[in-house]
């Protein structure tokens, strides 16, 4: 009889204590319901990075204080954003290792690390993580050397480790993947050493690859083929080395790809290039695209389009609209039609010199080539190298109906090279891009938030900056924007006026996208600098 | 505008101290040992022409394709300040505490080439120094620039160390530093997070009592910025405490001396600058 009672107890004990880390598909698609936890790299599935916790304000942040911070185990920045599940923390560290935190003391609860070859070296891009997925009782991570493995949420176990791609043709991911409806989606990188840019999609229980769609053609007939003169599609590029979003009712995943390759040297490649710095909108059963929008076309100044497609709906010439917008690295925000890729409107959000504007179908009207296109001396152009904006985040608030970016004013002296591309041999390659460019650096550039009107890029407000930060924003329903500055201050503004309220000097440069979460009601706003992750909260 | 308790930045920066994390990005830069390897062959025009095509493949995405920076720091001064022992460490162990990774899978020779090429970065369009060296250091003591500079240990602290200037610069630099030295400021690569700031910029900030500080940028950050005067004095500004933030551009706390010297005496100081640390 009393085991019956404790048999009960210890029933309704589990039952009220949320299992570890079960994160069901329905829970990622709602996720705006929890707003305590962060489930996908992005927030919610349209990539908005807004925060439904309300408990830090405007009136309030000023108070706000270090609750704990955690160390890189071993060396290098962290980029990694981090996903929140009821109370724990799943970060990454470069390379591509993984730690388990308990979210409230900053405890670490498990750490993984993967084998990676230390002979490895990836061409145009830093070996680091920017992050992991959850589904059910699983957490994915795509390692530098292009490996999909599964992992135990409770204890880090490799449940399973699949082959995403060979590094020794050009392959390096750094993004973190996206967990859908029983599926994994994962892009790669490598557009400076010739690789062959596709999206692939595993199953979440065993690892098995479902679908694998290039963004480049493979062979001459292929769709896009014709757009790349005398097969110069052999060279690749068109990576998809950012994390996309999806949206469950349209069961659309849209991703952006990045340059074609060579990147500063079109001479070989003439025509659009397709479906390189484009966004792309793939059906997530089949990987069959839907729709394209090629932001860039023929593009020469590794002007990626990888940044994170941001979903919302809004009212647009009178008719409610499904949309999404990108603030493009050639300093161009965007507003598309996301069921069709119809084309609404694109305004500069950064200072730019290499388009007259866009045409009526979204298309840029380039300026005479001698002013933009590369040369062996250097054609100086805006915005710069590392674009109007890279990697970052910006974010979107649905209270507010802004777009917050952070937008880099700066100019790149264009240097055209000769390619000497050497696809299927990365290690070693020698000129890949073709060229380069001279930055323009110090007081030259400067990175300022911006927070736009959403449906028409319309500038609201400013807050200016001294130096390049590459950090991404975080938009709260508290009325925060959360960023930071080049030289490491972690700053909260008022999301209406762009008053800042708050700083705090870090001590290192922040290269990451703020989060936030909850454990037992209380608030806490999570960005790195350096090699720490720092976690705030009101005392 | 409002900015955290100074006590509780204070008990921060105390905390992180204590964690070894409060050091500036430069100083947490540790490598590996390297293994062993092949001496530093002779640089040869071929040796850097080669260590300049590795060098756009595989260095130019993070330092830019003239080694001025790009999402990495610029490394023109690099080999100057590692000496080609240091760099090959550098490129082969990596830097622990930055992006930059240890470069295993490349031969020693493709290092050495690279050592050259970086090398060479700074000192384009070389020209030899045609004065008397020896006059060159009796100009540069009767005119006190030691006062503000330094060279081998002794000297003043204004100023940029000089003693290994015959390295970083090349003649005709000097003798427009010499004639102008706002219009030559160096950039200043020493802060990571500065991204190659001009150095010795000179700011002038009128505190909101109207009261006028001038003094050259030390750092700078969207909320304040360091200064440091004519006499050494550093001043730290809250930039919401004070009215007005302006740059002088072309103002310097060293004087041209154009006109001061002759030409043959500025030949000279420049023949005794471009020896120093090794160069010629």
């Amino acid at each position: 009889m009393r085991i019956a009672k404790y048999a009960v107890l210890l029933l309704a004990l589990c039952c009220a204590v949320p299992s570890f880390a079960q994160v069901p598909f329905e829970r990622l698609k709602n996720s705006d319901k929890e707003p305590q936890n962060w489930l996908t790299y992005g927030g919610n599935y349209g990539s908005q990075r807004f925060s439904g916790l309300k408990e830090i304000t405007p009136k309030n942040v000023a108070s706000l204080r270090v609750a704990w911070a955690y160390q890189l185990r071993g060396g290098g920045i962290m980029e990694s954003s981090p996903i929140i599940v009821d109370g724990i923390l799943y970060v990454t560290e470069p390379p591509s290792n993984v730690t388990a935190i308990d979210a409230r003391t900053g405890k670490p609860l498990w750490h993984y690390v993967p084998q990676v070859p230390r002979d490895f070296v990836p061409v145009g891009l830093f070996p680091t993580n920017r992050g992991v997925a959850v589904l059910d009782d699983k957490v994915y991570l795509a390692t530098i050397d292009d490996h999909l493995i599964a992992l135990d949420a409770k204890s880090g176990v490799v449940r399973w480790n699949s082959l995403i791609a060979d590094r020794m043709e050009g392959y390096a991911i750094t993004q973190a993947p996206l967990a859908i409806n029983g599926k994994i989606v994962v892009g790669v990188g490598g557009g400076e050493a010739g690789a062959h840019g596709f999206l692939s999609c595993f199953d979440a229980k065993d690892g098995k690859l479902l679908w694998k769609t290039y963004t480049v053609p493979l062979k001459d007939s292929d769709p896009g083929a014709d757009t790349w003169a005398n097969g110069s599609w052999s060279n690749g590029g068109g990576t998809t080395w950012n994390t996309g979003s999806y949206d469950p009712e349209l069961n659309l995943i849209y991703w952006g790809t990045g340059n074609p390759a060579p990147d500063w040297n079109g001479e070989g490649r003439m025509g659009d290039n397709l479906f390189t710095c484009s966004l792309i909108a793939l059906d997530a059963d089949t990987g069959k695209m839907k729709w394209y929008f090629q932001f860039s076309p023929h593009e020469t100044h590794d002007w990626d389009s990888s940044e994170p497609p941001i979903l919302f709906d809004a009212t647009v010439g009178g008719k409610p609209r499904k949309l999404v917008a990108l603030a493009n690295r050639n300093a161009f925000y965007y507003v598309l039609d996301r069921a069709t890729g119809e084309f609404l409107t694109g305004v500069p959000f950064a200072k730019q010199t290499w388009a007259k504007g866009l045409d009526a179908k979204g298309r840029p009207i380039k300026e005479d080539a001698a002013k933009i296109e590369p040369s062996v001396e250097g054609t100086r152009v805006y915005p710069s190298l590392t674009g109007a904006i890279n990697w970052t985040s910006p974010c979107y608030s649905p209270l507010t109906g802004l777009f917050y970016v952070n937008a880099r004013e700066g100019y790149a002296d264009y240097i055209k090279g000769e390619p000497k591309m050497a696809p299927g041999n990365s290690v070693g390659i020698v000129g890949g891009g073709g060229g380069g460019g001279r930055m323009s650096a110090g007081d030259d550039t400067t990175t300022n938030i911006r927070a736009l009107e959403a449906t028409t890029g319309k500038l609201k407000w400013e807050h200016k900056m001294v130096g390049d930060s590459w950090t991404g924003t975080l938009v709260t329903a508290g009325g925060l924007v959360f960023s930071a500055d080049a030289a490491g201050n972690f700053f909260a503004l008022n999301a209406d006026t762009g008053e800042s309220l708050w700083h705090l000097l870090l001590g290192s440069s922040v290269r990451s996208n703020p989060v936030s979460y909850a454990v037992d009601g209380k608030q806490y706003v999570v960005d790195s600098a350096g090699n720490t992750l720092f976690v705030f909260s009101l005392p | 505008m409002k900015v955290i308790r100074p006590w509780y930045a204070a008990a921060l920066i105390l905390a992180l101290g204590v964690l070894g994390l409060a050091s500036p990005a430069a100083a947490q830069l540790t490598q590996a040992a390297p293994p062993p390897h092949a001496a530093h062959p002779r640089a040869t025009p071929e040796s850097i022409a080669a260590g300049k095509a590795l060098f756009e493949g595989t260095c130019a995405n993070c330092h830019g394709i003239d080694g001025s920076g790009a999402n990495g720091p610029n490394i023109r001064s690099a080999a100057v300040n590692l000496g080609p022992e240091g760099l090959y460490a550098r490129i082969r162990g990596g830097a622990i505490g930055s992006g930059m990774p240890a470069f295993t899978a490349l031969e020693d020779a493709q290092v050495w080439v690279i050592v050259d090429y970086v090398g060479s970065l700074g000192h384009e369009g070389a020209v030899l120094a045609t004065g008397d060296a020896q006059k060159g250091k009796e100009i540069y003591d009767a005119n006190g620039c030691a006062k503000c500079h330094a060279i081998a240990g002794q000297g003043g602290n204004l100023g940029p160390e000089l003693s290994k200037i015959g390295v970083l610069r090349g003649t005709v630099k000097l003798q427009a530093i010499l004639a102008d030295p706002g219009a030559n400021l160096p950039l200043d690569t020493s802060l990571q997070e500065r991204a190659a700031y001009p150095a010795y910029l000179v700011y002038r900030v009128t505190t909101k009592d109207g009261k006028a500080i001038e003094g050259m940028r030390v750092n700078e950050d969207s909320f304040t910025m360091q200064l440091r005067d004519a006499n050494g004095r550093l001043h730290s500004v809250q930039k919401f405490e004070v009215q007005k933030i302006e740059p002088l551009p072309g103002k310097t706390f060293m004087p041209s001396y154009k006109g001061k010297l002759s030409d043959k005496q500025i030949d000279d100081l420049v023949a005794y600058l471009s020896g120093l640390g090794g160069a010629q």
